[in-house]
């Protein structure tokens, strides 16, 4: 129970702090007015009641904005050196690191629910298959997740937000395109890693329904290592 | 209630903090006293835990930081020298985080939250977000923070630092208030502080600890080397040399006084015994004595004194 105090502490200050500041309002915004972009574009573009290509549109979408909304994470305590405080206070590294991601996967589930809107005409005009959809919006939270927590573990190397996005962002490109590189390589070994390591084909079998274990383990595994990073690394500033 | 037991701090090759080891007791107000960049600030972050130590061990209330950092962490507030505010919460969001973090129920904070906000003259922005505070809050707030859950141990970096004559006092009252019943540090460059304040002063420069004592008696201790002052009237420099000349006079310096072409005389003196009278018949022999006096030394000099030791043997 005393666990959880310390994360909800956390969690709590860090859910003010995104909505006292412009942050949160910005990233939603962005996301919603990308996404239903992305979601008029395609349907008048092809005429069927899919969400595919938008999902994979909203994945790219991703890439750039969650690296706005984690840079503050640790950043801003560095910078502001509230740090100090958060490392002097009865908290473990696991509640201040848990608490944070927490905190940005929130405004990120709500960004995500927000974008849901778009079901709505699908449902009322198309024929969508509820499965593939349900999948698709399964592997968006999973990749969601995955870069927040890289995002957060940048933000914890550096006291500039500006520097922690920069990094961010090229690492997440990294991520989604390194499937690209599998057909330049003869190595049957690289390949089978540059597949394994890609966000995008990952993300894109949820989206064409397939739900396959080793790409829940493979997002599920990226949030672990992160996260574990993001402590080990509070520990050694001590 | 504070222990440190041989703490060093290397960064690097660079030892930053060397073997320091001093305590502070219940209801004890101990003053850290050392010029900048003397390793203050450093040595309090290894007290709160923010910084490990490279050798040594620090307790706080009985138990060690670096191995029982949870348990010493929740009996411990600490002002950092800069007040760690999130400047988009209104304090009492702010306090709020912090009585949470802290374990304090939802129930009991308003009991709590009252009690600092009395104690740190709040009331008027406990509603406000605190980027919109002036120094003097931000500092108070900062204070409020530390204060929070009664916590046995106080660890203050320059509590009073950027705030107005009027609110240091009160600031004072509150650490004193507050001190009576716990083990209280407080780091400051203010020397009135210090007397005012603390019941010990621990010096420190250069990352050595100078000095751990009773405001009185590092006084009395550097009243050997005492300065004995001397107004007299005639020629500056042969009262000088005959000054020079008295045995157990180290150094002398000279200055005119604007007023009635009088000239004045402090004497640094290594010796105590028959001094006094040594010095007055050699100003006698070559002008004119007006006044002779034996300077108390205040905590400033002791404390310059100390400083300029080590500065000249750093081993």
């Amino acid at each position: 129970m005393r666990a959880l105090n310390g994360l909800k502490a956390v969690y709590q200050k860090e859910m003010l702090a995104y909505f006292y500041s412009p942050i949160a309002y910005f990233v939603i915004a962005v996301f919603l007015l990308g996404t239903g972009y992305f979601f008029t574009y395609n349907i008048f573009l092809t005429g069927v009641g899919t969400m595919d290509q938008t999902l994979q549109n909203m994945g790219i979408l991703l890439l750039t904005l969650i690296p706005v909304l984690t840079m503050r994470l640790f950043s801003a305590e560095y910078g502001g050196r509230t740090i100090e405080l958060l490392m002097t206070l009865p908290l473990t590294n696991w509640q201040v690191v848990l608490g944070k991601y927490f905190g940005a996967v929130s405004i990120f589930l709500l960004m995500t629910l927000a974008s849901c809107i778009n079901l709505i005409p699908l449902y009322i005009y198309g024929n969508p298959q509820t499965l593939n959809i349900f999948s698709g919006y399964l592997g968006f939270v999973l990749l969601g997740m995955s870069c927040i927590a890289i995002g957060q573990f940048f933000s914890s190397l550096t006291e500039n937000q500006i520097v922690a996005a920069l990094i961010t962002i090229p690492v997440l490109l990294a991520f989604w395109f390194v499937g690209h590189l599998k057909g330049l390589q003869s190595s049957v070994v690289m390949r089978e890693l540059y597949v394994n390591l890609s966000f995008a084909l990952h993300f894109g079998d949820f989206i064409s329904g397939l739900f396959r274990s080793e790409a829940l383990v493979f997002f599920l595994a990226v949030i672990a290592t992160a996260l574990t990073l993001n402590i080990s690394f509070l520990k050694m500033r001590r | 209630m504070i222990e440190l037991d041989r703490v060093s701090k290397r960064y690097g090759s660079k030892t930053i903090i060397h073997d320091i080891s001093f305590h502070v007791k219940k209801g004890e107000i101990v003053g850290f006293l050392g010029p900048n960049g003397a390793g203050k600030t450093t040595t309090m972050r290894m007290i709160s835990g923010f910084t490990s130590t490279t050798s040594g061990t620090v307790k706080v209330a009985g138990y060690d930081m670096a191995t029982q950092n949870h348990m010493a962490s929740q009996r411990l507030g600490y002002l950092p020298e800069h007040p760690p505010l999130y400047d988009v919460l209104d304090v009492r969001s702010y306090l709020r985080f912090v009585a949470t973090a802290k374990g304090i129920s939802k129930t009991q904070f308003p009991t709590h939250l009252e009690k600092v906000v009395d104690a740190c003259k709040l009331a008027s922005v406990v509603d406000k977000e605190i980027y919109k505070l002036s120094k003097g809050y931000r500092q108070r707030v900062g204070l409020a923070q530390a204060l929070l859950g009664d916590p046995e141990v106080l660890l203050l970096d320059e509590p009073t630092a950027s705030l107005d004559p009027g609110q240091i006092h009160e600031t004072r009252e509150v650490i004193r208030l507050f001190g009576s019943e716990r083990a209280v540090l407080l780091s400051t460059h203010i020397l009135s502080e210090v007397t005012l304040l603390c019941s010990r002063v621990a010096i420190i420069n250069q990352g050595r600890m100078l000095a751990v004592d009773t405001p009185d008696r590092l006084q009395q201790a550097a009243e050997e080397s005492n300065v004995v002052w001397v107004e007299a009237a005639g020629d500056e420099a042969a009262i000088k040399q005959a000054l020079q000349a008295v045995d157990g006079v180290v150094s002398v310096s000279s200055s005119t006084l604007p007023k009635a072409k009088l000239l004045s005389f402090d004497c640094m003196v290594s010796e105590d015994e028959g001094i006094q009278q040594r010095i007055a018949r050699a100003v006698t022999s070559a002008g004119e004595l007006q006044r002779l006096e034996r300077r108390k030394p205040t905590l400033e000099n002791v404390f310059l004194r100390y400083v300029a030791q080590s500065s000249k043997n750093p081993e």
